[in-house]
């Protein structure tokens, strides 16, 4: 047996790293994806799609899974890679930048114009036109998927619109009529007096006030009071005297009034969770906060009220709408993103014109104990989804009453700020925290501060 | 072996003179310098590329998908006019002062105590570094709690009891960075109470038998023993915590997210903010960069001046 020398450790370790060095160099990716190529609708292609349900939701992951099967049954030149990958706004932009997103998932449309902005979402137009999809679409949802020389990047979905949820419970022991949520902001102030009046140790009335969600909120109340943030071309930070006005309200509902508890930092998640636990009155959010509320936390479905936003001034000013849209890899290439719309069409979009293919969606999930028929603005034509509505109604177990005000309203439906949305959020933060924590904040500077950050951010964002 | 030796310097240094490359590849020079080889690499390319790659990025406009632009100092011109910048300065140094002066001097007592005890000491010091072993999150998510700002919170019921409050806490400019402090010491405190009580198990026990023999009480044999013996590990722990709180991130991330009107908005914060909410990829690099030279500089500082007192 040959005795192993020091010689022979420091040959075997030094051979050894020269093959690992020629491993590494042979195993690096020389750069395969690329946004070249001409389209061809027959060749084979691979697409990774996000928003598979988790193993926690079998029914879910079970529709999902079948809908996959009958996709590459249909298209035998596509092979779809399911991923769980959802859409998380802390990293959101790191997964962007890394890559490690799938070809399609869907990402808050809050996103929208700065994606486009920053060459992250790829011009669909071409696939879109090539699978006559455009027309179906609701136009209203297109505008924020749209650049100035009218490209599509992304197919909007699951769009709403901010509203008001209440606490029937609360309203009724307030003695309140849980069937009237207030229709302006002089009722909010009101009613969260009566509130507070008859029922104790709850907070009548709660705003959201961080991780964006401040400025997502006080942009709601600028636009029901007929303001604006930024004009319509994102060039100009707009803040005025609607904006003021409705600072003006909290701090008078905080500070004259104290209907609006002690606890200022909620973040949506955190506002919800403290609307099941029934310590909330009323609180600015879209219907999907029944999904959260009823499914997540177990409230009571009866308890759930929401109504159109309330209105300023001289009323009916609009409410600032949200969704999701469709993130398409903008490294993909044309056959890819193809088959990427054509799954969408499929998944998405399918059910509101093929009846079986709504049954079985409002069938699987009613089985899973999800909301059937949430009321929400839809990612089709207004007709298209009547007639999906009249396919559904067996299965609808959402009770539509509690939304009848919401569901009535005919507000206009105002786009978000175009220019840098999330930063402006973020900056408008502070001033609403400011107006629920300090008693002397100076209003009308404070948004003229506010006025100036968000002019910074928008220049920013054209650099 | 002698022979070597007793070998004169002047013949060593011709020996060296004569530096023959195939002797010294034979002599496992060159497998030396091979097996080396993979070790740095991959040290430079996880350790040091990043940084550099972080430097360069400082001076780009990139989200990392498009392709990157120079754009020279503007992401420093940028991050330099932010008017948060200031705030987020004051607050970050406001952070590290409390810290230093609430927070720093509570595992030393700690320490000191447990040092004391002759019963049950493991038992103490297995209380104290408990804090250590909770996640911060799930803590963080237990003081919100503890903070809730209602009179029936539970450090307001508590207060109650003696006539105090309610305490808004979190909720208000004022008290925000001041509970956050409180927090990072009880937090902080348990796993750098233990370094202390190892090094202090490192002074020798005459010294105290002396001390006790001329007469000196408890106080006085901290004073005049323990602090000056522990002298070198404070200097340490100080320049750890204060690069440590300039660095304060996930603490006022998870309680307040840098509210409310930014009292805890912290520099580690707004880079975040600058990276992951504005996709500001070259503005994150370079606050990062300017906030690196910065505690670099602060190290060195923190060296000659501490290296005078232990010599005095």
């Amino acid at each position: 047996m040959t005795k192993l020398t020091r010689r022979h450790v420091l040959a075997a370790g030094s051979s050894g790293a020269v093959v690992a060095l020629a491993g590494t160099a042979a195993c690096s990716d020389p750069g395969a994806d690329s946004a070249s190529g001409d389209l061809d609708p027959s060749a084979d292609v691979t697409i990774s799609v996000g928003d598979q349900p988790t193993e926690d939701k079998p029914e879910e992951l079970a529709a999902f899974n079948k809908r996959i099967e009958e996709f590459e049954a249909e298209n035998a030149n596509i092979t779809l890679e399911p991923s769980t990958e959802v859409w998380e706004a802390q990293t959101f932009q790191a997964k962007l930048a890394g890559g490690t997103l799938p070809t399609v998932m869907g990402v808050s449309l809050t996103y929208s114009y700065e994606l486009i902005d920053n060459g992250q979402l790829p011009n669909m137009t071409p696939y879109l036109e090539e699978l006559d999809l455009v027309k179906d679409l609701n136009p209203l949802a297109l505008d924020n998927a749209k650049d100035e020389n009218g490209d599509i990047y992304t197919i909007p979905t699951g769009l709403f619109s901010v509203g008001i949820a209440y606490n029937r419970r609360i309203f009724e022991q307030a003695g309140l009529d849980p069937d009237t949520p207030p229709a302006t902001w002089d009722e909010v102030r009101s009613f969260a007096q009566t509130i507070k009046a008859n029922v104790p140790d709850v907070t009548p009335y709660a705003q959201m006030t961080t991780n964006n969600t401040g400025g997502w909120m006080l942009t709601t109340m600028t636009y029901s009071n007929g303001g604006r943030v930024q004009n319509d071309a994102g060039t100009e930070a707009v803040m005025g005297e609607e904006t003021i006005a409705a600072l003006q309200l909290l701090h008078d509902m905080r500070w004259t009034d104290d209907t609006m508890g002690r606890e200022f930092l909620f973040d949506q998640e955190a506002v919800r969770q403290a609307f099941a636990g029934g310590t909330i009155g009323m609180v600015l959010q879209a219907p999907d906060v029944y999904i959260t509320l009823i499914r997540d936390y177990g409230f009571d479905p009866a308890d759930v009220g929401v109504g159109a936003l309330p209105q300023g001034g001289a009323g009916n000013n609009g409410t600032l709408t949200g969704g999701t849209l469709k993130l398409f890899d903008a490294k993909a290439t044309p056959n890819q993103l193809l088959a990427a719309a054509k799954w969408i069409k499929f998944y998405e979009l399918e059910k509101y014109y093929d009846e079986a293919a709504a049954l079985a969606d409002a069938e699987s999930n009613a089985a899973d104990g999800n909301p059937v028929g949430l009321p929400g603005l839809p990612p089709v034509s207004q007709e298209v989804y009547d007639q999906y509505l009249t396919w559904i109604e067996p299965h609808i177990n959402v009770p539509l009453e509690q939304f009848a005000s919401y569901t009535s309203s005919t507000l206009e439906l105002i786009a978000e700020p175009p220019a840098g949305t999330q930063q402006t959020y973020a900056a408008l933060d502070p001033v609403v925290q400011q107006i629920l924590t300090d008693e002397g904040a100076d209003i009308a500077q404070a948004v003229a501060d506010a006025n100036e950050t968000v002019q910074g951010i928008i220049e920013q964002a054209a650099r | 072996m002698t022979k070597t030796l007793d070998a004169p310097p002047a013949a060593t240094a011709r020996r060296r003179k004569r530096f023959n490359l195939t002797r010294w590849a034979q002599g496992g020079g060159l497998h030396a310098v091979l097996f080396a080889v993979p070790v740095v690499l991959v040290y430079v390319y996880f350790s040091w590329g990043p940084v550099i790659q972080g430097l360069i990025l400082s001076f780009q406009k990139t989200n990392l998908v498009q392709p990157a632009e120079w754009v020279g100092w503007s992401n420093f011109t940028y991050v330099l006019a932010d008017p948060g910048l200031v705030q987020a300065s004051l607050n970050t140094g406001y952070f590290a002062l409390l810290a230093l002066v609430f927070g720093f001097p509570v595992p030393i007592i700690l320490a000191v105590l447990i040092n004391e005890l002759r019963k049950y000491d493991t038992l103490y010091n297995a209380l104290a570094y408990l804090p250590a072993i909770v996640p911060p999150v799930a803590a963080i998510l237990l003081w919100k709690f503890f903070y809730d700002p209602d009179a029936a919170g539970m450090f307001n019921t508590a207060l109650g009891w003696i006539g105090l409050g309610p305490f808004p806490w979190l909720n208000a400019e004022n008290s925000a960075m001041s509970s956050i402090v409180l927090y990072a010491t009880w937090a902080g405190a348990g796993s750098t109470a233990i370094i202390y009580i190892a090094a202090l198990a490192t002074v020798r026990t005459e010294l105290y038998e002396a001390a006790e023999i001329d007469g000196a009480g408890i106080w006085r044999r901290i004073w005049h023993i323990t602090l000056p013996q522990l002298r070198n590990v404070i200097f340490v722990m100080m320049l750890l915590q204060i690069i440590g709180t300039f660095q304060i991130f996930t603490e006022p991330y998870l309680f307040t997210g840098g509210g409310p009107n930014n009292a805890t908005q912290t520099i580690l914060l707004k880079i975040y903010n600058y990276a992951f909410v504005n996709g500001d990829f070259g503005a994150a690099t370079a606050l990062s960069v300017l906030l690196a030279a910065f505690l670099g500089l602060l190290s060195v500082a923190y060296y000659f001046v501490t290296k005078r007192w232990s010599t005095t």
